[in-house]
C-alpha cells in the first residue's frame, strides 16, 4: 500500500499518520516530493483499513502496490537513486553521468594490476573493477589472491584515485572487504544467496549486485529489496547475461531488461557486456546498444596481455581496444541525452608509465 | 588538518561513543524492567503502538535538534528492537 498525501501536509499531521500506521505493526517509507508527501508501507498491511487510511487528515489518495518489490519500486520511489562512488568528488551513479568500470578479471598482481588501472583511467574509465575473490566453476582452477588481491586494489586507488569494486562471495568476508572496496560486488552465481544478501544489506556501502544467470527481473529486484530491507538503499543492478539456447556467445544480452528496470525501479542499471558475450569482439557493439537502452553505467573486463589473463582472458579487452571503444561511447552517450562519468582523459603519456 | 588534531577530535568522538553506550546500558535496564512489569501483569511483550510511539517521539526531538530524522528512525527502530528482544529472552 502507498498513501500520497495531500500537498502541504503539516509535519504534525504526518506524524499522527505514521504513528497511527506504525502502530499497527507496518514501517514507513517517506518520500518527500516538491509538496506532497509518498509514504509507503512495508509489512503486514492486511491489519490496516484502507477506509480509515483513506480519511486520515492530510491523506488524498491510497494505492494498492502492484509488484511484490517495495522499495525497489518506482511506485515507493518516483526519483531516480544516485549513488556516490568512493571519496572522488562528483562520481555518482544514476544521474546524467555514464560511469565505466574496467580492469582485470582477476586480481593477478601487483604490476599487472597497476598497469591496468593506470591504463584504464588514461582511457576514460571512473572505476576499477578487480576480482580478489573468485568464484570459479571448477574447484580446480585458480581461485584468486583473496585477502591480498583486496591490499593491491586499495594500493591501485591510492595510485589512481579511481574507486574499486570488487566481489564479496562469503557474509564472513563482508566486513574485510567493506573495509577495503568502494562498491562490493554480489556475483551473479550468488544473487538468491540470501544469507549474503542480508549480510551485505547491514552495511553502509554501494552493492553491486548482478543478474543471476537464471534469474527474472522481478526475481533480480526481489534479491534487491532482500538488501534494501536491511537497511542499505544503495543498490546497483547489473545485467550480464541469462542462460538461453545461443551458443554463439557465453551468455545472450538481454538488452530489454534494461528499459524494463529504468521502468520497474529507481535503482541504477549497469551491464556487463564482458561475460555477457564471452567474447571480446562483441564487447563495444554490446556497450553501444547498453547505453542506448539507458543503462547508467558499464563495467568491463581490460586485460594488458589478455593471452596471459589466468581467468576470463577470452573475454578481455587489451588497453588499446578499450581506448578505442571509450573513444567511440560518447558520441552514443549524446544521442541518448548522457554524457560519459569523470575528467576528459589525461594525455596517455601522462599515466601510463 | 595536521594529524594531532585529527586525534584529538577522534578521542572526543570516543568519550562520546562511551557516553551513547552507558546510555544504552541504562535505557536497556529500565527497559527489562518495563518487560519485567508486563510479564507480572499478563501483558504481551510486544507492544506495536508504544514502539511508534517511541521512534516517533525520537524523530519529533531529533527533527528540533537538526537531525536527519528518517535515519534516526532507523536507529530507534534498531534501539527498540533490542529492547524487545532482551524483554523475550528474560520471558523465556
Amino acid at each position: 500500500m502507498i498513501i500520497i498525501t495531500e500537498a502541504g501536509i503539516s509535519e504534525p499531521t504526518l506524524d499522527a499518520l505514521r504513528d497511527h500506521l506504525e502502530g499497527h505493526g507496518v514501517r514507513t517509507h517517506v518520500s518527500r516530493g516538491t509538496d506532497r508527501v509518498v509514504i509507503g508501507l512495508i509489512g503486514d498491511t492486511s491489519v490496516l483499513d484502507a477506509g480509515t487510511v483513506r480519511a486520515w487528515p492530510g491523506v488524498a489518495s491510497v494505492v494498492p502496490v502492484r509488484t511484490p518489490y517495495r522499495l525497489a519500486s518506482r511506485q515507493f520511489r518516483a526519483a531516480s537513486t544516485l549513488i556516490p562512488l568512493g571519496d572522488a568528488a562528483g562520481t555518482r551513479l544514476g544521474g546524467r553521468d555514464i560511469v565505466v568500470a574496467a580492469g582485470p578479471c582477476s586480481v593477478e598482481g601487483p604490476e599487472m594490476l597497476l598497469e591496468t588501472a593506470r591504463g584504464v583511467k588514461a582511457r576514460g574509465a571512473t572505476m576499477l573493477r578487480g576480482g580478489a575473490f573468485k568464484p570459479r566453476t571448477s574447484p580446480w582452477a585458480w581461485q584468486g589472491l583473496g585477502a591480498q588481491g583486496l591490499a593491491l586494489l586499495a594500493e591501485a586507488r591510492t595510485v589512481t584515485g579511481l574507486p574499486i569494486v570488487t566481489e564479496v562471495m562469503d557474509p564472513r568476508q563482508v566486513d574485510l572487504v567493506a573495509e577495503h572496496a568502494d562498491v562490493l560486488q554480489i556475483g551473479a552465481r550468488n544473487m538468491q544467496n540470501y544469507a549474503l544478501l542480508a549480510e551485505v544489506g547491514r552495511i553502509r556501502r554501494p552493492v553491486l549486485l548482478k543478474r543471476g544467470l537464471s534469474g527474472t527481473i522481478t526475481e533480480l529486484l526481489l534479491a534487491a529489496e532482500h538488501i534494501m530491507a536491511r537497511g542499505n538503499d544503495q543498490v546497483i543492478l547489473c545485467e550480464r547475461g541469462i542462460r538461453t539456447y545461443e551458443t554463439a556467445t557465453r551468455n545472450t544480452f538481454d538488452v530489454a531488461a534494461i528499459p524494463v528496470l529504468k521502468r520497474e525501479t529507481h535503482l541504477p542499471v549497469m551491464v556487463d557486456p564482458s561475460h555477457a558475450a564471452g567474447r571480446a569482439d562483441i564487447v563495444a557493439p554490446l556497450c553501444f546498444a547498453a547505453i542506448a537502452a539507458g543503462a547508467d553505467g558499464l563495467i568491463v573486463e581490460v586485460h594488458p596481455r589478455p593471452a596471459e589473463a589466468k581467468s576470463d582472458g577470452d573475454q578481455s579487452l587489451t588497453l588499446d581496444q578499450f581506448g578505442a571503444m571509450m573513444a567511440m561511447l560518447a558520441p552514443f552517450a549524446a544521442a541518448a541525452g548522457r554524457s560519459l562519468a569523470g575528467q576528459p582523459a589525461e594525455p596517455l603519456g601522462a599515466l601510463v608509465a | 588538518m595536521p594529524q594531532t588534531s585529527l586525534t584529538a577530535l577522534r578521542t572526543r568522538l570516543e568519550a562520546i561513543d562511551a557516553e551513547l553506550i552507558a546510555l544504552l546500558a541504562r535505557r536497556m535496564e529500565l527497559a527489562r524492567a518495563v518487560g519485567a512489569h508486563k510479564r507480572t501483569h499478563g501483558l504481551a511483550t510486544l507492544d506495536a503502538g508504544r514502539e511508534a510511539k517511541v521512534v516517533s517521539h525520537a524523530a519529533r526531538l531529533a527533527r528540533d535538534a537538526g537531525l536527519p530524522e528518517e535515519e534516526v528512525r532507523q536507529v530507534f527502530w534498531q534501539v527498540v528492537a533490542m529492547s524487545r528482544r532482551a524483554q523475550q529472552d528474560d520471558a523465556q
